[in-house]
């Protein structure tokens, strides 16, 4: 069975890849070449023609011509959609608007950013997190999955969740201003790479919203990671962390066997999964590889919970936070598990959940499967009902090589981006189940279309609620090679926007993201609902009018308190003496929509901005005397130039 | 819907004329001292309980003398004066950053120091202190003064809004500034509702009491054209002639579908379940959401909110309240998902956020408009509104009760319905005294002729006091200019009738000069002319009476057509400016006599005025004789009256009558001149006298002698026979031979017979002329009709109308004069011609021309033919 299984694996369809030349031309010499390339970590050969009932060879979407025009934006016009995109390790969230792939904006969250002052004012060096001297305790991040907070299985345009692989923190934006206003990091854990919000409680079914975020730990580590054990990598330990969505405090963590990648979560509360590719807990790739079979872990959340409750849990180092075991040894009792490990192929990535809640896909990486989880078997599992863990696994159709992400429409199809094969295959669920349980007439493959190139993940407009309504598909690629002018070395990639609304694909367009967006979701717009300006009364530490502009002091700290309104701060001039700390706090107090101020002072490393009836605040000390002329860089007024003070150091 | 000057209005064009007369003599007098750019003010005057400490408050309230400290919240100054030694309530005073906080363009509220009498009128305006950078980089600071200005003698209450209204409503329009409507905007926001909410604070005005509603949650209509119908979405559509730009015949200007959000059958509708349940979540208690989609070349937005923070186009108004829309109280409206709606390039839902709002009552949404004035080229401001009313099946319980209020002009009328059935009256009777003259004529004689005089001298009495110092009714030619350019190009009838007692004797002005002339009016009705009649009168039995005569024959018949040219230069000057036709209208004593009074006049309108009457004093009627342009517009139609006085056989060689005629109308052959005829009857009385008129005595004398009974005298002037005689068909007089006109059979062959005699200038006399004139002719008249329909569509400056039609008019006159020298005499349905003098000629192609270009607008208008004329870009060439 096995074996066939292999034999079905090694039945790639035919290369759709750099199609044209490769299909009138010679095809074996040189298709072997590219793809044992890619393969031979698998063991895998050249790839024979493509067996019976395996996935077929949808021809290539011809050129036909696209009424591109249908999906501009007119000027003047707004697109439909937002798109919000991790920026990878630039440590930033990103926003697009669609279909134009216009974007609009960059929120800072584990970097710095000197538009915004991010890193720079002290409210923002809170939220980032500091070292004992006030300096930022990091400033770098790598950001992989933004996941936005739900109700009623939908988005709700409350929070976005975001993972820093780098420093393993999780971040939370706010998406009525996109800011962030909490960022956590994760005890014990390396490498956290998947990020998930549940959708509602496993056992209050009332709370049908977002409460708790789940995070996967992608690396192994010393658990505590003090210096122990590190030439042992058996004893390293990989933990899931449950954050609260609204308090950002770690709940709970629970040790697994193996490791985790990608996180989703069950439309009842009731499961959390990852996909684990090193279930082999290997410390070199050569290992990590080496089991056929790495598996899709499920976390039973309120057995997990129940343990927590009852005291069954262990807490790592310095760290409070209760962490039960997960491990397989533990968890062999079904009717008691905490934890359900169902085996896929090798090197899973990417697990997601269909809109109508029933199946997890898992794609196969080294696999040219996904394999189909039901959700229900895997209950069936912890209830005791079913024996093996495997049994819950209804589908495991061949789509392509290198399955990496799946979006879902409201069709149930799902639409897999194929990393090797540069491709978007767009596949029936349903079909796929059909043709597992052997109707050798099910039609699975329903089209593919080429992308350029390497697509990492893709996306389908709202396919990660219960609204999923099949009209977008983004395939953001991780290679643009030609597609796009070239800028260096470093080249912008692209992300491609798809029409999934017909029966066929349609590549609408390209446009460019900068290195290197991971996972996105695409939001229907009238679910993101953003303030205007900010309210005077959220900042105390703000003054309320012009005139309250002030300087006070107290022995060598000095507060500047300033006001801003086009086009001139409160204060002209200001002295301070050389060695004080001065604390500027600055309140933009101009009520117009988007008219926001710039706050700079040459020399001290400092600019920041304030948003219409915002406050901030720096701190630094005046350790160089002379005259600094402090100015608005924020474009405010006709007398922008002209907004500037005078903060005179006296040596 | 649409700007239209308020010129019909007398008192007020008056005022206006008088203050911008005043504004170009003495600009320096209306420029401050300093200017408020952020000016700096005392700390204190924030907070200082004695407001008037620190800033200027009589400068807002004249006459005030004493101040009470800041009282009432919000904050608000009571203004005291001495009056008999005890001290009266005169007003308020009032500093706008007390009461209200609207931001200008700047982000920076205008602090505005405002003075309002204890009646409600606004009795000063002065800003303090400004940020607006407008004001400082490119329009002059005079101009936010000048506007501010405008608020003087405004009773708070009224509705006010900045741009022309539409004339007739109840809407006093402000002049904008020009590059500055955000600035303008706020400053009309913060003076309004400051006065709004001090009077409402201390009583002058009422809050209307609204009681909130609920609103039904039936299921929406099914479309779009449904909701429509139902009134739940409203329409408001200006189409680009409207504000004065080339026609476009494929995009309106601005076409706004709009209805009120709250209400969960609309706001289902139209944002569908989700987002409406999220908007009404976000809205407060006292909040209200309103749609907007449109189409068409111009935006709602504009751009003025993105810097200045406040949308100058759009605005909801109720009653008294404006809203105005701050960026803030904007969303984006993502998708309108009701079948069958209109394609929309532009959207907005808006936050009215204000407890005043009663949605469960009529409100109109206000788009403010940029109208080019093809004429002068300036900009003004022009407002555009539409109702919307929440249809009955929305609301538990239905729409409530509402009294709409009556329209400006009908206000007036049911106000002033006493005087005004008063003013019929006199009306009435002036009429019927004058149909029954031949019996006052024949109970009068050359020696009494008090039967005449006596309700002559009664109407007189009424029409001096009543009409004109009482009820200010006296007519004017600005009113002729005002009729001629809405014939020409719109009518209003509510710009007509917002002047009750000028409306009735302009219909009785009509109907009179029609029927027997225009003395009717002149000579027995009109106010200035009875002042100065009497005045002559009453000046000779004081003993004037030797120095008193008329001017010389010759003299009188030179100087009888400067009032004609007077009238002529006016009309001309009208259709280049109205205003300048207006000032220039002073020429008539009619203002300084009854509107304004001398006693309130400068210097040189006095001195003006006076002249002219003592001129009146000596010569009887000198002013109407010579100066006045009403008189003369009247004249020419009263070439066409269609009962003339009664002549004789004899008339033309005795003249006795000649030497009596104080108007000098009777010319040598014993003409009545119809146009100078003021009716005063007195060769009627003789007509009748059988001791004055000489062919009557006559006969009386060989009857008397021949010991003949005396007959009576028959309507013809003569007694009856004796004997009786065949009585001839035709009427017993012609003034001369009469012209022999051959005339058709039939009602058709008739039209056709008068069409053809109205429109064609020539007949066979022209092929005696040289050839060309013929063709000059041809073209004139192809030009002509060119002309009027590129005017009409819109595409040529009145002015350019007006030329050609003058041109075309005199072709006619010399052509007619040339083929054709006579002109109907009495009823138009009759075939009596006289033969015609030039005056007569001039006088009937003129008005003939007048009526036939009017009709033609009409008739093109009527039958859709100007759209489809104004889009044809080949016909530029002609201008």
């Amino acid at each position: 069975m096995d074996t066939q299984k292999t034999e079905a694996q090694l039945a790639t369809p035919e290369d759709q890849g750099r199609r044209k030349f490769l299909n009138t031309a010679a095809f074996t010499g040189l298709a072997g070449a590219g793809l044992s390339l890619g393969l031979t970590a698998c063991n895998k050969e050249t790839p024979a023609p493509a067996a019976a009932g395996a996935a077929p060879a949808a021809a290539p979407a011809p050129a036909a011509k696209v009424a591109h025009g249908k999906y501009d934006v007119p000027p003047g016009q707004l697109d439909e959609y937002y798109s919000f995109s991790s920026g990878g390790h630039s440590g930033d969230v990103r926003i697009y608007g669609y279909p134009s792939g216009r974007q609009l904006k960059k929120i800072p969250v584990f970097n710095t950013d000197c538009l915004i002052g991010w890193g720079v004012t002290n409210e923002s060096k809170a939220i980032i997190g500091t070292k004992p001297n006030g300096q930022l305790k990091y400033t770098t991040g790598d950001t992989h999955h933004v996941h936005m907070s739900y109700k009623d299985g939908t988005y709700d345009g409350k929070w976005m969740f975001v993972n820093d692989k780098i420093h393993g923190r999780i971040a939370r934006v706010r998406m009525d201003t996109f800011e962030c206003d909490k960022i956590t990091e994760l005890p014990n854990i390396m490498g956290f790479h998947g990020i998930f919000p549940d959708k509602r409680d496993p056992v209050d079914q009332a709370v049908n919203y977002t409460t708790r975020v789940f995070c996967g730990a992608e690396f192994h580590i010393p658990l505590p990671n003090d210096g122990r054990d590190i030439n042992d990598p058996t004893k390293y330990g990989c933990l899931f962390s449950c954050v609260d969505a609204k308090t950002m405090e770690v709940r709970w963590q629970c040790r697994v066997d193996g490791n985790m990648d990608l996180v989703a979560t069950s439309y009842d509360g009731k499961l959390a999964a990852s996909n684990q590719y090193n279930t082999e807990a290997g410390a070199v790739y050569a290992e990590m590889m080496s089991a056929e079979r790495d598996s899709c872990i499920f976390f039973n959340v309120e057995r997990i919970e129940a343990a927590v409750k009852a005291g069954k849990f262990v807490t790592i180092g310095t760290s409070k936070v209760p962490v039960v075991d997960g491990t397989r040894k533990s968890n062999a009792d079904p009717k008691t598990a905490l934890v359900c490990y169902v085996p896929v192929p090798k090197n899973p990535h990417g697990v997601n959940i269909s809109p109508d809640g029933k199946y997890y896909v898992c794609s196969g990486k080294l696999s040219p499967t996904a394999t189909v989880i039901e959700h229900e078997k895997v209950l069936k599992w912890f209830a005791g009902e079913m024996k093996e863990p495997r049994d819950a696994v209804v589908a495991e159709p061949e789509i392509g090589l290198g399955p990496l992400h799946t979006g879902f429409d409201h069709k149930g199809n799902a639409y897999t981006t194929l990393f090797l094969d540069s491709q978007i295959v767009k596949w029936n669920v349903a079909a796929a189940i059909k043709a597992f349980a052997g109707d050798k007439a099910a039609k699975v493959v329903l089209d593919r279309i080429d992308v350029h190139y390497q697509p990492g993940h893709g996306f389908t407009s709202m396919g990660e609620t219960k609204d999923a309504d099949g009209k977008f598909f983004i395939s953001d690629n991780k290679f643009s090679k030609d597609r796009l002018l070239p800028v260096g070395p470093l080249h912008a990639e692209t992300a491609q926007l798809i029409d999934i609304s017909g029966d066929k694909m349609v590549l609408v367009h390209d446009h460019t993201t900068i290195p290197e967006p991971h996972d996105s979701i695409i939001v229907r717009r009238d679910i993101v609902k953003t303030r205007q300006v900010y309210d005077l009364a959220e900042f105390p530490h703000g003054i309320k009018s012009l005139d309250e502009s002030r300087v006070e002091r107290k022995g060598k700290k000095v507060t500047i308190h300033l006001g801003s309104q086009a086009p001139q701060f409160g204060l002209l001039e200001w002295t301070v003496k050389k060695g004080d700390e001065v604390t500027i706090i600055l309140t933009n107090l101009d009520k117009v929509e988007d008219l926001t101020h710039g706050f700079a002072i040459p020399k001290y490393d400092i600019n920041f901005i304030v948003n219409p009836q915002e406050t901030k605040s720096v701190t630094f000390v005046a350790d160089k005397p002379g005259v600094y002329w402090c100015y608005c860089t924020h474009f405010c007024h006709a007398l922008h130039l002209e907004m500037r003070s005078r903060m005179l150091i006296e040596g | 819907m649409s700007s239209s000057s308020l010129f019909f209005r007398l008192p007020a064009l008056l005022v206006a004329v008088l203050a911008s007369l005043l504004f170009i003599v003495a600009p320096a007098l209306a420029a401050p001292a300093s200017l408020a750019y952020e000016a700096s003010l005392p700390a204190e005057l924030v907070s200082d309980p004695d407001l008037c400490k620190h800033v200027a408050c009589g400068s807002v309230l004249p006459g005030a003398e004493r101040f009470s400290p800041r009282k009432g919240r919000p904050s608000y100054v009571e203004a005291y004066a001495s009056e008999d030694g005890r001290e009266r309530l005169l007003g308020y005073v009032f500093l706008s950053t007390d009461i209200v906080d609207i931001p200008a363009y700047s982000g920076k509220p205008i602090v505005t120091l405002i003075g309002m009498d204890a009646k409600g009128v606004i009795t000063g305006v002065r800003v303090l202190k400004h940020s607006e950078p407008i004001l400082l980089l490119g329009i002059p600071e005079e101009k936010l003064v000048a506007f501010v200005n405008q608020y003087l003698g405004k009773v708070v209450g009224s509705k006010i809004e900045v741009g022309k209204g539409h004339a007739g409503d109840d809407v006093i329009g402000l002049d904008a500034i020009s590059g500055a409507t955000v600035t303008v905007i706020a400053e009309n926001q913060v003076i309004m509702r400051s006065a709004m909410i001090v009077a409402r604070q201390v009583g002058i005005l009422k809050s209307p009491e609204r009681p909130p509603v609920s609103y039904t949650d039936v299921p929406p209509t099914v479309d779009w054209a449904a909701l429509h119908k139902e009134g739940g979405v409203e329409r408001l559509t200006v189409r680009a002639d409207e504000v004065g730009l080339p026609p476009d015949a494929n995009k309106p200007y601005i076409d706004i579908w709009f209805g009120y959000l709250n209400a969960p059958t609309i706001g289902k509708a139209i944002l569908g379940e989700h987002s409406y349940r999220r908007l009404m979540e976000e809205l407060k208690p006292d909040e209200h959401a309103v749609f907007l989609i449109a189409d068409g070349i111009e935006s709602f937005k504009g751009s003025g909110f993105v810097r200045g923070g406040i949308f100058d186009r759009v605005q909801v108004a109720q009653d008294l309240d404006n809203y105005t829309f701050r960026d803030l109280d904007y969303q984006n409206l993502y998708s309108v998902n009701v079948p069958g709606r209109p394609d929309y390039r532009e959207s907005a839902v808006f936050i009215i956020r204000d407890a005043g709002f009663a949605p469960a009552y009529p409100w109109n949404l206000v788009f403010l408009a940029n109208k080019l004035d093809k004429v002068t080229g300036n900009k003004e401001f022009v407002n555009f509104s539409r109702e919307f009313w929440l249809p009955d099946r929305y609301i538990v319980g239905g729409r409530p009760h509402y009294e709409r209020p009556l329209a400006a002009w009908e206000k007036v009328w049911r106000a002033r319905a006493l005087e005004i059935g008063l003013f019929a009256l006199l009306l009435v009777v002036a009429g019927v005294v004058y149909a029954i003259r031949d019996r006052l004529v024949r109970s009068a004689s050359h020696k009494d002729k008090w039967p005449v005089s006596g309700p002559k001298y009664a109407l007189w009495g009424f029409s001096i006091f009543f009409a004109g110092f009482y009820l200010m009714a006296q007519p004017s030619i600005t009113q002729v200019l005002t009729w001629f350019h809405s014939i020409l190009f719109k009518w209003e009838w509510e710009l007509f009738l917002s002047d009750p007692f000028i409306f009735l004797f302009w219909v009785f002005i009509i109907i009179t000069v029609f029927f027997w002339g225009r003395g009717m009016f002149c000579g027995w009705l009109c106010p200035y002319g009875a002042l100065t009649e009497m005045s002559h009168r009453i000046a000779g039995h004081l003993g004037l009476k030797r120095f008193q005569r008329q001017l010389p024959t010759k003299l009188h018949d030179k100087l009888k057509w400067t009032k004609y040219w007077i009238f002529v230069g006016l009309l001309g000057v009208s259709f280049y400016s109205m205003s300048l036709a207006e000032v220039l209208a002073e020429i008539e004593p009619f203002k300084t006599t009854f509107l304004v009074g001398v006693w309130n006049r400068s210097w040189p309108f006095v001195v003006f005025w006076v002249v002219v009457f003592a001129a009146c004093l000596i010569v009887e009627r000198f002013f109407c004789k010579y100066l006045c342009p009403l008189g003369a517009a009247l004249a020419i139609p009263s070439t066409f009256r269609w009962w003339g006085l009664k002549r004789k056989d004899e008339c033309g060689p005795c003249k006795a009558c000649q030497s009596g005629c104080e108007s000098l109308a009777i010319d040598e052959q014993g003409r009545i001149d119809q146009r100078e005829c003021m009716l005063c009857l007195d060769c009627m009385v003789l007509y009748y006298d059988d001791h004055a008129c000489p062919p009557l005595s006559k006969e009386r004398k060989q009857r008397t002698r021949a010991n003949l009974p005396m007959t009576p005298i028959a309507g013809d002037g003569y007694f009856i026979p004796i004997k009786p005689v065949a009585i001839s068909a035709e009427p017993a007089f012609v003034p001369t031979a009469p012209i022999a006109a051959a005339r058709a059979e039939g009602l058709f062959a008739r039209l056709y017979g008068e069409l053809k005699d109205h429109l064609l200038p020539w007949n066979r006399q022209l092929r005696k002329q040289p050839l060309f004139l013929q063709a000059a002719g041809v073209a004139l008249a192809v030009l002509v009709t060119w002309v009027l329909l590129l005017g009409a569509a819109g595409k040529l400056g009145p002015g350019v109308i007006l030329g050609w039609w003058l041109a075309w008019s005199a072709y006619e006159v010399i052509t007619r004069m040339g083929c054709k020298p006579f002109v109907k005499d009495g009823p138009w349905w009759e075939n009596n011609f006289r033969p015609a003098s030039w005056a007569d000629m001039v006088a009937y192609v003129g008005f003939k021309n007048l009526l036939i270009g009017a009709a033609f607008m009409l008739f093109l208008k009527g039958v859709g033919a100007l759209a489809l004329l104004q889009g044809i870009p080949e016909l530029r060439w002609l201008y």
